[in-house]
């Protein structure tokens, strides 16, 4: 195959950002194979790790809603993910169901008293301390008001009080646990490859625009010319990445943990191959960090199940009169949930 | 009802290994690798690595079953080293092409901030288009 042509002022990838936001990144990737670009594309949309909730335990609900629709609503609340690094895999924890190792509890406690229909909003969750670093598992709050997604609306003398388990996961098991809400990916826009063989009524050209941007950004340019002969042994080089990021990782730290990811799978393989060389099975600790999940199997899933067991806690003192929530001071009080 | 736990797609069951060879008994160098929890994501990526490599001879993957996480990869060279070794060799260039890659990123993301700084202010939600270059 030739690559002398593309070796020539560098090798490896390369990487041109376009434009950057709080939650966009615009880049484009050269100089790798098309399977090496979709890997990375795959890998940040399924498996980077973030946090999210997944256990409620509901010990009061006499909102409209059912307890398994607010824990569907809960469990989609982006939460914050910084260096997730620091929180465990439930299943590769030495606790018995869940600590702060590899847990963070949010509690969701609001009554209504006014006349008026009271909206419950991803702020009103308390996240409780200690917890592994200082900002993983705050809910994601962007709106100007500070409110976040509404969870759900009660009427007066309604009433919800939950206890929220949020753990570390990632895409491939719930899309809950997704860093992004899409990436978007191009190569070759201008079809000079043929990997596309357009349908059209008319006008191929006029039925399917391109990608002013992207298209311009080919250095060859321009749509296909009539005279041009067709490289048939030309690769796809070039990518278009637009990535958006929900807000629990920021779009730049979703690349990085995608090719993290990436280099913990070849690690993996890597580690097997040598392993069987020695004869000795498992090889252990040689170079390669590898976070890949060990025998852990089966045992702590069969918890996930109860998403909405009505499991009352009345050892669990959250500091609940913390003033985190516009609520905290209502008819509770101050002293934990009212035994 | 009988749809298999999301979990099996990406953890190793109890005494399930990642991969295990088993050479081809018709061909000289040539073995057919099964890669556990796997999918395409590793699959095409070590493919189109191993094909780079001037002593493979042929490279392929193959997904035996959709429900069935795991993939075969059919690797052949010439004899100058072992389909394993080949397989080795392509693992540890793509370990290094990713840390190519991210510190590249690293680099043009920390030169866009501090170019960036200025203008972005007013475009919280990222839907403005600046044009590119």
């Amino acid at each position: 195959m030739d690559y002398g042509a593309m070796d020539i002022d560098q090798v490896g990838p390369r990487v041109i950002i376009r434009e950057s936001f709080p939650n966009r990144a615009d880049f484009v990737l050269e100089h790798v194979d098309l399977a090496f670009a979709n890997s990375l594309r795959r890998t940040m949309l399924a498996e980077v790790p973030t946090m999210a909730i997944d256990l409620v335990e509901v010990d009061e609900n006499t909102s409209v809603l059912a307890d398994e629709f607010i824990a569907h609503r809960l469990g989609l609340i982006p939460l914050n993910s910084k260096q997730i690094e620091d929180v465990l895999y439930t299943r590769d924890c030495d606790c018995d169901q869940y600590c702060e190792n590899c847990s963070i509890t949010l509690t969701m406690h609001a009554k209504c008293t006014g006349d008026e229909i009271m909206k419950v909003y991803a702020r009103d969750l308390v996240v409780a301390e200690p917890r592994p670093n200082e900002w993983v598992g705050n809910p994601v709050i962007t709106d100007e008001a500070g409110l976040g997604p509404v969870i759900c609306k009660l009427r007066k003398g309604q009433a919800v009080r939950m206890k929220c388990i949020a753990k570390k996961g990632i895409a491939k098991e719930h899309a809950k646990w997704a860093p992004t809400s899409a990436i978007g990916f191009e190569y070759d826009p201008n079809n000079k490859l043929r990997h596309l063989d357009y349908w059209y009524e008319v006008d191929p050209i006029k039925e399917w625009p391109v990608d002013d941007r992207n298209a311009s950004w080919e250095s060859e340019g321009g749509p296909q010319q009539d005279d041009e002969t067709f490289d048939y042994n030309a690769v796809p080089s070039r990518f278009f990445f637009d990535l958006e990021s929900i807000g629990n990782l920021e779009p730049d730290a979703v690349v990085q943990q995608g090719i993290k990811v990436m280099q913990q799978k070849l690690a993996a393989v890597l580690q097997e191959l040598a392993g069987d060389e020695n004869r000795n099975g498992n090889a252990g600790g040689d170079g390669f960090g590898v976070q890949e999940p060990d025998g852990m199997q089966g045992g702590d899933y069969g918890v996930d199940q109860g998403y909405t067991t009505p499991y009352v806690n009345p050892g669990a003192t959250s500091q609940w009169g913390g003033g985190a929530t516009p609520y905290g001071a209502t008819p509770y009080g101050q002293s934990g949930w009212n035994q | 009802m009988n749809a298999p736990d999301r979990f099996d797609t990406f953890l190793l069951g109890d005494g399930e290994k990642k991969v295990t060879e088993v050479a081809d008994t018709r061909i000289p160098s040539a073995s057919t690798f099964t890669f556990n929890k796997e999918d395409h994501t590793l699959g095409n990526l070590l493919r189109s690595q191993l094909l780079k490599s001037p002593h493979v001879k042929y490279s392929g993957y193959r997904i035996p079953h959709p429900l069935v996480s795991s993939f075969e990869l059919r690797i052949q060279t010439d004899s100058t080293l072992t389909p394993r070794a080949a397989l080795q060799q392509a693992c540890r260039e793509l370990v290094s092409d990713l840390s190519t890659l991210s510190r590249e990123f690293t680099k043009e993301w920390e030169l866009r901030k501090m170019v960036g700084d200025g203008a972005k202010g007013d475009d919280k939600d990222g839907k403005g288009k600046v044009p590119g270059r």
